[in-house]
């Protein structure tokens, strides 16, 4: 697992708590890495994420396409309003819902 | 702010450096007093710009230059990015956004996205092509805001 993403798992649960500002070319590589650490339930965690290019769209699709392949969920949590209006775009987010941090508190209590 | 100034920056086609392209892009943005949501835009679409001329202007060649010149006057900016290859033919810009759909989605893993998105970002572009380069223009009108 890369510096560039944390990982934080609570029974079936997985939260990939990205750690740089910019989902780009430069960082697609190490955030990529951690599709290994998927699990039943996924939830990428953009809070600390600033920008997410074409390039950064591309990598983040790599997990939705393991996650399909798996039968797995995967869900995207505090994206910025302007990646919701990204995501919304390209439809990303019929791919990737996003989730809010309220709503995994009842998986970490169990 | 004055109006008609010009602010050049060149980079060698290293992909780390587009993101001291986007870091100018929102300084500017911000001069400029744009709303946030539209230096998100200028970002975006800059940063798109940009790394389309690094891989596929200069093919990655960290020896070949991108040049980038914010470029402002009373009605806009506009930003022109232009690389050193060998050109790319007439290219056609993409009047929608692609969007990702079931059929697509290993596809879409490969990119494809770039020219789409900055169109979406901003109000007007163009790309001009020879065998001495690329460019591509974005303009961002200022319509709305105090001059």
């Amino acid at each position: 697992m890369s510096d560039m993403v944390n990982r934080e798992k609570f029974g079936d649960v997985v939260v990939l708590h990205i750690r740089t500002n910019s989902v780009d070319a430069v960082s697609a590589a190490a955030i990529e890495a951690a599709c290994n650490e998927m699990q039943p339930i996924t939830v990428l965690n953009f809070a600390e994420v600033s920008f997410i290019n074409s390039a950064g769209i591309s990598v983040l699709l790599k997990f939705v396409v393991k996650a399909r392949k798996a039968g797995y969920k995967l869900f995207a949590m505090n994206l910025s309003p302007h990646h919701q209006k990204i995501f919304k775009m390209v439809e990303m987010s019929r791919f990737m819902p996003t989730i809010e941090e309220r709503d995994l508190s009842s998986y970490r209590q169990s | 702010m004055q109006d008609n100034q010009h602010v050049e920056v060149n980079i060698p086609s290293n992909p780390i450096f587009e993101r001291v392209v986007r870091a100018s892009a929102a300084e500017i943005g911000e001069a400029l007093d744009f709303p946030e949501d539209r230096i998100e835009d200028l970002k975006l679409a800059v940063s798109e710009a940009v790394t389309n001329a690094i891989e596929h202007g200069n093919q990655n060649m960290i020896h070949k230059l991108v040049e980038i010149v914010f470029a402002l006057d009373q009605e806009k900016l506009e930003v022109r990015i232009t690389d050193q290859g060998s050109g790319i033919g007439e290219m056609i810009l993409p009047s929608e956004v692609v969007m990702i759909t079931e059929q697509t989605l290993d596809e879409r893993t490969g990119g494809g996205f770039g020219l789409s998105l900055i169109k979406a970002m901003v109000d007007d572009c163009e790309v001009q092509s020879s065998n001495r380069g690329t460019i591509i223009i974005l303009r961002l009108y200022r319509k709305g805001q105090e001059q």
